[in-house]
């Protein structure tokens, strides 16, 4: 079911006049025309103030939706969604500015109680030789832990690949575990790595439980890299997201690549962890099943349309599970929505509001939705505007201190993805003055190891110009994991520093 | 614009930390740091930021004060002031001897270091010395100039000095 506010798309009562729908279109046309308005999320926002307006301008069209709005208003709002600004107030200026804003998406809570959905997970474990020895045992009894777990209301398989992929369970409910873990415990390994094979088949096995009422999802285990075929993954992991499916990625060990797995997450508003030592295996799949086990929505989704004269810098989820979010596909995929800590995204606009601004300025309009699980009947989207004042004196302003703070850490992450970036452009120079800003800044925090680990990151850069594999991961999945404030959240994303 | 007290990046208004080295840009940042006291009883390898200003005007001098070395030494450096420990069987004169200091047991090359004047400002650049320079416990990667500021902590090989501005 998908039934859209109109009124709260438009912005006006329930009792517009239909000269009032009119002003409210044309203001919106002037906001996000695709004639004015190049951002992909603009043109989203169009559509639907053009179907709304559609709809509303025809009396007999609007009888017929006011009816139905009726019963929509009176059903229960399934999510909260709040915003905090880093300010309220900018100056009228010719050069850009920032502003920062955090969002955060609450479940309403007595219904996140209620929710506790059932999974559809496929294990998709690489048997490459590679993973030959502890690292395939780790794996497997992992897999065994979360068999014992599920319940027969689950419905689990596993897939194993090496240069192809073979079906060691089906998926099937969890009602014979000691079968499926016999099952598991005869996984050899040998042969190279294709991924593209083992999420084919993966994703083929939660295709055939998959159903609105189900987590349906894909973890992906891995120490390799796949060779070739990483746009054919991506294009899956796209197919997947159409569907309403999930991937999860983990990769063992320092030689798999992390940013193909990272956008291969993404893609479907999954996560992805590195896993440092064997015995993280078992805790950090347990953990992401889990996790799963708590969602509240599955897909759960964010439009941004900035105003003509704003830019999204960046999306950058802070929980669960911190990510860097693709803001080139539209709308942006947050991933299940957790039934207890919610989401929260910081986003950063850049915006021009010219020296002869003055007053209220609008800087885009959100759109967040999700597919509640089990639910009946819910508002489950929820449209808001954020605006800001343009005043020549504006002070400046205390920062939300929530903001602030997922900020603080933020920054260190942004500082390992420049020096990374440094070192792949060749500038070896900018590469370690990035490390050791981010020693600096990470010393200042009180992070002692990860400081650590940049300098010496910062000294093999000068001796090698590239940095280790293992360091390179480290800072990334260290400085990632810092992303979650203290307080909460942050209870799947677990960083293994060597000893 | 908003200028980092720590780079000297300039970042857009309404930036909360310095996009290039991260530093937080809102509130009174100068004034939450540990004092120059503390930082002078520091360990020699601690890594810190110094805060003292970046400004180096035309009359500017340099005061130098060298661990275990009794009296500070005052410099005006020209364009380019070389530091490092003279060697007159191979030719080179450093504008700074550090001979006096124990340079040689400390690992300073003969020309170890450089500091330029720039607009309103003093850099450092380490030149390819075999110990390395090191920046408030930073290593520095050679011929990369950084920014000077008052009271920061300069370590040539194992030869700990601190720099204020006059």
């Amino acid at each position: 079911m998908d039934f859209v506010d109109y009124y709260a798309i438009l912005g006006v009562p329930p009792s517009a006049s239909e000269e009032e729908l009119r002003r409210s279109y044309r203001l919106a046309a002037r906001r996000f025309h695709p004639d004015v308005n190049k951002s992909p999320g603009a043109a989203s926002a169009f559509r639907d103030v053009d179907s709304a307006y559609k709809v509303l301008s025809d009396p007999h069209e609007r009888q017929e939706y006011d009816r139905l709005w009726q019963q929509y208003k009176a059903s229960a709002p399934a999510l909260l969604v709040e915003t905090f600004l880093s300010r309220r107030y900018v100056r009228p200026l010719d050069e850009p500015q920032l502003l920062y804003v955090l969002l955060k998406v609450q479940p309403v809570l007595e219904m996140s109680l209620a929710a506790d959905a059932p999974l559809n997970v496929c294990l998709v474990v690489d048997r490459s030789t590679s993973m030959k020895g502890a690292r395939l045992q780790h794996v497997k009894r992992a897999a065994q832990h979360i068999i014992t777990e599920c319940g027969a209301e689950d419905i689990l398989s596993v897939v194993t690949f090496s240069d192809r992929a073979e079906v060691v369970i089906p998926a099937q409910p969890v009602v014979d575990a000691p079968s499926m873990k016999a099952l598991v415990s005869t996984i050899r390994a040998g042969g190279s790595t294709s991924i593209r094979a083992g999420l084919q088949a993966g994703l083929a096995q939660v295709e055939r439980h998959r159903h609105p009422r189900y987590v349906n999802h894909l973890i992906l285990i891995t120490d390799g890299r796949t060779y070739g075929d990483e746009e054919a993954c991506l294009a899956l992991a796209r197919e997947a997201r159409e569907a309403g499916i999930g991937i999860s990625g983990m990769g063992i060990g320092e030689d798999w690549n992390d940013s193909f797995l990272d956008r291969l997450a993404s893609i479907t508003g999954g996560t992805s962890a590195y896993i440092g030592s064997l015995e993280a295996i078992s805790r950090f799949l347990r953990e992401r099943v889990r996790s799963l086990a708590t969602a509240y929505a599955e897909r759960s989704w964010l439009n941004v349309a900035p105003a003509v004269d704003v830019e999204l810098d960046s999306a950058v989820r802070i929980a669960p599970s911190p990510m860097r979010l693709e803001t080139a596909t539209c709308p942006i995929s947050l991933g299940a929505l957790n039934g207890l800590a919610g989401t929260r995204v910081v986003l950063q606009f850049r915006l021009r509001t010219g020296a002869s601004a003055s007053g209220e300025f609008f800087v885009g309009r959100l759109d967040v939705g999700g597919e509640v699980l089990g639910s009946g009947q819910h508002k489950e989207r929820v449209t808001l505007d954020l605006n800001v004042q343009v005043a020549p004196d504006a002070a400046q302003e205390e920062p939300p201190p929530e903001l602030f703070d997922a900020l603080s850490r933020l920054v260190l992450y942004r500082l390992q993805e420049r020096a990374r970036e440094a070192v792949e452009s060749g500038d070896i120079a900018e590469a370690t003055r990035k490390l050791e800003a981010l020693a600096t800044r990470l010393l200042e925090q009180g992070q002692e190891a990860l400081a650590q680990r940049a300098l010496a990151e910062a000294r093999q850069v000068m001796r090698t110009r590239s940095l280790s594999e293992e360091g390179a991961k480290q800072l990334k999945y260290g400085t990632r994991a810092l992303l979650p404030s203290t307080g909460d959240a942050g209870n799947d994303q677990v960083s293994e520093l060597p000893t | 614009m908003i200028r980092c007290p720590n780079c000297q990046h300039e970042n857009l208004e309404g930036a909360l930390f310095c996009e290039e080295c991260g530093l937080s840009l809102w509130g009174d940042a100068q004034e939450e740091v540990s004092t120059r006291e503390l930082e002078e009883d520091s360990d020699e390898f601690s890594v810190k930021s110094g805060w003292g200003t970046a400004t180096f005007e035309e009359k500017n001098q340099v005061i130098i004060h060298i661990r275990d070395y009794p009296e500070p030494i005052i410099i005006t450096p020209g364009e380019e002031f070389t530091i490092g420990r003279q060697d007159a069987a191979s030719g080179i004169f450093p504008d700074l001897d550090l001979t006096p200091a124990g340079a040689l047991e400390k690992g300073v090359s003969r020309l170890h270091a450089v500091l330029r004047r720039g607009d309103d400002v003093l850099s450092i650049a380490d030149l390819d010395s075999a110990n390395g320079t090191y920046l408030n416990g930073q290593r520095l990667a050679a011929h990369q100039p950084r920014l000077l500021r008052d009271g920061d902590e300069i370590r040539l090989g194992k030869l700990v000095m601190h720099i204020y501005f006059k």
